[in-house]
């Protein structure tokens, strides 16, 4: 199934070639077979170029998605290429392992997409072979460290003729989905929208280390393009490799900004600077500032990444408007909707499911002991005359979003990439509008580095 | 000042009624309520909330079920009882050493789902009950004599 419209034999039509053969033979083992055959039909091959920390989790997310089969797997690195090819192995896939993920896409003929999740700076390198290959490929975000890079790969797309997803998963998160299509769009519930602010606050970490007898030596590191080993794990903080936090953490959730808002920035300031690892040469504290320009007027939005501290509530992308606002995070413990005391009730929403009153948590009502009397209407909390300040404005009431994720975080965004590889239906990150997200997320860098406002022009956003 | 106004006997009938009838309306009231259920009470309601009172305290406890269930089940009559002959002044004495007890246990419940708060607050109660035992010798304005 390597083309989604040239698919040798589909499903109804193996169903219905077995049907007729039923008519002339004996019916039963016909039918085994047309099932079986139907399954086989159904199936993509897949291999993963890249077996790290996030490789993994994709292949985890993968494997209960029916039908997919991993073929094949790369990594220079033999101690995750073995861990992966073993994780492989315990759920029945006889994926083959490869240092050289040419060699990989020559031999393995079967592949129908690859996954790719290597460092940022080998994305366009693995993503344009795979698709000069004739393979569908799903990559990992942030699409490349640099503009370049990530044009090529939306150039290579279209001209392979092969679907290219990016790792943007919070796209396809019904709950993200939701807060889009429902709260923001749909039914306009936050308002007219001014301001988001979003953050990913992380606490000190240590750099990673590797087992001693792991190493890799340095001309085979040096072949690959890494310095040492440190950098070859760290890669995320050095400059030749990646784009920093704000490409690591802040690629997903200022995608958000663009995502939701459907517009792109006109302009970004920043400020950042190494202040605290001296082991790193990328950021540990930035903050950016851009300006969207949106069809119901303009959108000041932050976004904060530490990765210093843990403290002023996690991750979260949280957009502010005049009768609402939406905290929104992959982690639910993170997201709520609020109401502004001088929007509409929601009741109407409530009652159609746009909106939920919490059960626990903020805006739930206090908690009742398994033995105690339920309704039951408790003294205390802030009396109405609580404010400091005249100036102050009614509370916002806490609402939650009646929506959730029952499977890994990527595992939709996987599902939606194989659907669109097996029926056409539309990807939720193409590599296009992932393009906008990289030329948005790479321009904080430099606007630290410029230390002034960089303005964006409409097409700095189409490849 | 050795000119008194009123014998101690009169300031301990006082005080005793005081109580008397704070115990009375507590009871009465903490029975009452026991029957209510979103503003409006009836026995279903009643059976609803102790239900849930005695399914709450056995599935967090040793305690069996049909054991909480039995003294769930009576003990909002037993208030309501305890309230009127309070208040009323019928058999004082018998009344508030029943009401003390059910009152231990009542918080004999809480402390084996380790409720410290609630504890302390029968404590209360129960002092207040030891207090009127104390004092029932003064009592007067009531329907018998004990
Ligand atoms: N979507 C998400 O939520 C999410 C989360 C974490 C990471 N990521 C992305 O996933 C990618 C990988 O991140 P990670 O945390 O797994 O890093 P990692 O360092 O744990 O893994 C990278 C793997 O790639 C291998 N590798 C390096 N160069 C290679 C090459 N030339 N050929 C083949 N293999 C090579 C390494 O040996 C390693 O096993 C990055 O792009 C990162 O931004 C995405």
């Amino acid at each position: 199934m390597s083309d989604v419209n040239s698919s040798p034999v589909s499903r109804r039509d193996f169903i219905g070639t077995g049907a007729k053969l039923g008519a002339f033979l004996a019916a039963a083992p016909y039918v085994a077979r047309g099932a079986a055959g139907a399954a086989k039909a159904d199936q993509l091959n897949v291999a993963l170029i890249g077996c790290g920390e996030q490789g993994r989790i994709l292949t985890n997310a993968a494997l209960p998605i029916p039908g997919v089969r991993f073929k094949a797997v790369c990594d220079i690195w033999p101690y995750n290429l073995t861990r992966t090819e073993r994780l492989l192995k315990k759920f029945g896939h006889e994926a083959r392992p490869f240092e050289d993920y040419r060699e990989m896409l020559s031999s393995v003929s079967d592949i129908d997409a690859v996954i790719i999740a290597t460092p940022d700076f080998m994305h366009a390198e693995h993503t344009n072979a795979a698709l000069r290959a004739g393979k569908h490929v799903y990559c990992e975000k942030l699409m490349s460290n640099t503009v370049e890079g990530a044009r090529s790969m939306v150039v290579t797309a279209r001209e392979t003729k092969k679907l290219l997803q990016l790792g943007h998963q919070r796209r396809s998160n019904p709950r993200y989905q939701h807060a889009r299509d429902r709260i923001l769009n749909g039914d306009r519930l936050l308002g007219r929208v001014t301001n988001i602010s979003g953050q990913w606050h992380r606490a000190v970490s240590d750099d990673y280390g590797y087992p001693a007898n792991q190493a890799i030596v340095e001309a085979k590191l040096g072949k690959y393009g890494y310095a040492n080993m440190h950098e070859f794990r760290n890669w995320r903080w050095f400059k030749r490799y990646a784009g920093g936090p704000m490409s690591d953490l802040g690629a997903h959730q200022i995608d958000m900004y663009n995502w939701m808002l459907g517009s792109n920035p006109r302009s970004c300031m920043a400020s950042g600077g190494t202040d605290y690892y001296k082991t790193h040469e990328w950021f540990d504290n930035a903050i950016a500032i851009f300006e969207f320009p949106t069809k119901d007027g303009m959108v000041r939005a932050s976004y904060q990444v530490l990765t210093t501290t843990s403290a002023g509530g996690g991750y979260h992308e949280y957009f502010m408007g005049d009768e609402g606002a939406l905290k929104l995070s992959e982690n639910p413990k993170y997201t709520k909707l609020y109401r502004e005391a001088r929007a509409p009730e929601w009741d109407q929403w409530v009652a159609k499911g746009i909106v939920a009153s919490p059960t626990s948590g903020e805006g739930a009502p206090a908690a009742v002991k398994p033995w105690e009397k339920v309704g039951v209407k408790k003294l205390g909390g802030p009396s109405k005359s609580a404010g400091v300040d005249v100036r102050e404005t009614a509370a916002l009431s806490a609402w939650d979003i009646p929506v959730t994720l029952d499977k890994a975080i990527h595992q939709p965004h996987l599902e939606n990439f194989v659907d669109a590889v097996r029926k056409g239906t539309p990807l939720s990150c193409p590599g296009e509008s992932a393009f906008a997200t990289a030329v948005t997320v790479l321009k904080i860098n430099e606007a630290i580095a410029a230390q002034k406002t960089l303005m964006f022009k409409p097409e700095d956003f189409v490849a | 000042m050795n000119e008194q106004s009123s014998s101690p006997r009169t300031e301990y009938g006082y005080a005793f009624l005081i109580l008397r009838l704070w115990l009375g309306l507590r009871a009465l009231f903490a029975g009452l309520e026991k029957f209510e259920s979103k503003g409006s009470y009836s026995f279903a309601a009643y059976y609803e909330n102790m239900g849930r009172m005695a399914t709450g305290i056995s599935g967090a406890s040793f305690l069996p079920l049909w054991s909480t269930k039995l003294f769930a089940f009576s003990i909002g009559y037993l208030l309501l009882v305890f309230g009127l002959t309070l208040l009323l002044g019928i058999k004082t004495r018998l009344t508030l050493v029943a009401h003390g007890l059910l009152y231990v246990a009542l918080s004999f419940g809480l402390m084996v789902v380790q409720e410290a708060e609630g504890v302390a607050w029968l404590g209360m109660h129960v002092v207040l009950t030891v207090g009127a035992l104390l004092l029932v010798r003064y009592n007067r304005f009531a329907v018998t004599r004990d």
